[in-house]
């Protein structure tokens, strides 16, 4: 049960950081495509590198472990990308 | 501390401000729960339990047996989270368009390359979306599940799906925009 409560605590924050940095906007997303507003890329980079730097050093410190990461299929995440990217830039999702 | 609250205000936060915010959730998540953040499974999930529900024997595969099985899961709860944290976002900035009379499509630039017409807007939305989760279920995540879950832990395939997505996302928006772009 607590495990569910964190899952909708973290959704909620999730979904006011994408809100705040304008990610639910189908300009923000498209005009990432279109090199004329970054903030998609400034946006993910940011939260890879904080979230890179926060974890590596919780397991060197032996505080967490990490969950499986997900599956490496060459052709699969490719492909799936590809066609994903359609989509991305069609609904601005 | 006014600081805070009016930047809590503030409509659009500048993208290293809420980069940061979603990296603690990223590590919040791996740390209290041992899970990711992502947000396309659940609505497989959530296909599978309205599937199962319905038509059994159809849904009856080793798809929604074993890859997506239905239930309450922390996906699902994740997805029901993102949709309210996002309203909250629009509400503490007072751009929650509630059932105001351009709220259904109010993007400016897309009026400007598709037309003024809401079908047109909604139309093209589902048909994306089919496309988008089709694409999820072959990657093994989206945006956030493969491409920042996995990015945070250098897992090889969200690199692989990063490059792809960018590569026909950019091919995708010069086809529509064309002399625009």
């Amino acid at each position: 049960m607590s495990h569910l409560l964190i899952a909708l605590i973290l959704g909620i924050v999730f979904g006011f950081a994408l809100n705040k940095a304008g990610l639910t906007k189908y300009h923000k997303i498209v005009n990432v495509f279109r090199f004329t507003d970054m903030a998609v890329l400034q946006f993910m980079m940011t939260a890879l590198v904080v979230a890179m730097i926060g974890l590596y050093s919780l397991r060197a410190f032996g505080l967490i472990e990490f969950p499986n990461i997900p599956g490496t299929y060459i052709f699969g995440n490719l492909i799936g990308g590809l066609i994903f990217g359609v989509g991305m830039a069609l609904t601005g999702y | 501390m006014k600081f805070i609250l009016n930047y809590i205000r503030k409509e659009t936060w500048s993208p290293y401000v809420a980069g940061i915010l979603l990296g603690l959730v990223g590590i919040l998540a791996v740390w209290a729960s041992n899970s990711l953040l992502g947000a396309s499974g659940a609505f497989e999930t959530l296909a599978g339990l309205i599937g199962k529900a319905l038509v059994p024997t159809f849904f009856d595969n080793l798809y929604f047996n074993f890859i997506m099985p239905p239930g309450l899961t922390y996906g699902l709860v994740m997805l029901v989270g993102l949709f309210f944290g996002g309203m909250l976002g629009a509400a503490t900035s007072g751009t929650l368009k509630w059932g105001k009379k351009d709220a259904a499509n109010s993007d400016e630039q897309w009026k400007r390359i598709f037309g003024p017409q809401t079908w047109k807007r909604w139309l093209l939305a589902f048909i994306g979306a089919i496309v988008l989760e089709y694409a999820a279920g072959i990657a093994g995540g989206c945006t956030s599940g493969l491409a920042i879950s996995g990015g945070m832990l250098l897992a090889p395939a969200a690199f692989l799906f990063i490059a792809g997505m960018f590569a026909s996302g950019i091919l995708t928006t010069v086809l529509i925009y064309r002399q625009r772009y």
